[in-house]
């Protein structure tokens, strides 16, 4: 029987991956892309409470739908600066864009 | 053990295989191919939560649309990562620690944890189509909303130098 805490751990577990990959890129895609996952994780863990906690009404549902979007919408914009981004310089290192006007 | 339970520790095995080879593979285009395997098998955990509806829009959205328009993006940037843009060891060693004991913590808090749940049960779409065009349908619309914000923006910073 598969409880919600299978869940939870699932999605904690993905969460620290994704939260390990945005300590230690040094690429702006790369970061973006683990902010993805970190994302996933959260909408997991909201679909998993959706189910067990309240299953009369598909509240948790609604929320991952929203999260969705914004997720959609972060990945968008991102992608856009990151294009933006490198046409002015190197976009390889993060930690060289130190100034954001210029 | 059942076949639910055996099917539940495949998902989770690949989604957390293609999460750790994401944040471990050297190319940048292998780990965009391992988030596709990662983001596939959190579709099937919603599947296995009894939400189609969610695992076709994570198919829709974050299989199809997000993987693809992040190819894109690295074909037309063509980002370098040279040997330079290798994070020092240190910070690796460090951030691996902080981050498994965060986990240890979080799954000794959550995998022990007992939550006051009816009777599992999915809702179907029918349902969230109900909450979200009913009570939700203001944040609904909000959200349409700032999705197109958000595309205008993207639109207007990446052909910025056109404007010039």
């Amino acid at each position: 029987m598969i409880t919600l805490n299978h869940y939870l751990v699932v999605a904690a577990l993905l969460f620290c991956i994704g939260l390990f990959g945005v300590l230690t890129s040094k690429s702006a895609l790369r970061v973006v892309i683990s902010v993805e996952l970190i994302l996933n994780a959260v909408n997991v863990n909201l679909a998993a409470f959706a189910t067990y906690v309240a299953p009369k009404e598909a509240v948790g549902t609604s929320f991952v739908i929203f999260l969705m979007v914004v997720a959609a919408a972060e990945i968008g914009l991102a992608l856009a600066l990151i294009l933006t981004l490198n046409k002015s310089s190197d976009i390889a290192a993060i930690d060289s864009i130190s100034q954001l006007k210029g | 053990m059942t076949a639910s339970l055996i099917l539940f520790y495949v998902y989770a095995a690949v989604a957390v295989i293609g999460a750790i080879g994401m944040v471990s593979s050297p190319k940048l285009v292998h780990a965009v191919m391992w988030l596709f395997a990662t983001l596939f098998a959190i579709a099937a955990l919603y599947l296995s939560l009894g939400s189609e509806f969610l695992a076709a829009m994570q198919l829709f959205v974050y299989g199809g649309a997000v993987t693809v328009l992040v190819l894109f993006v690295l074909m037309l940037a063509r980002p370098t990562e040279t040997a330079t843009s290798k994070p020092r060891a240190t910070r690796t060693i460090a951030a691996a620690v902080l981050c498994a004991a965060f986990f240890a913590a979080l799954a000794a808090t959550l995998g022990g944890a007992s939550f006051s749940h009816d009777v599992a049960g999915a809702h179907d779409t029918a349902q969230l189509a109900q909450i979200l065009f009913s009570r939700y349908a203001l944040p609904f619309e909000l959200a349409g909303l700032a999705l197109t914000i958000a595309l205008i923006g993207a639109i207007v910073l990446a052909r910025e130098e056109d404007a010039e």
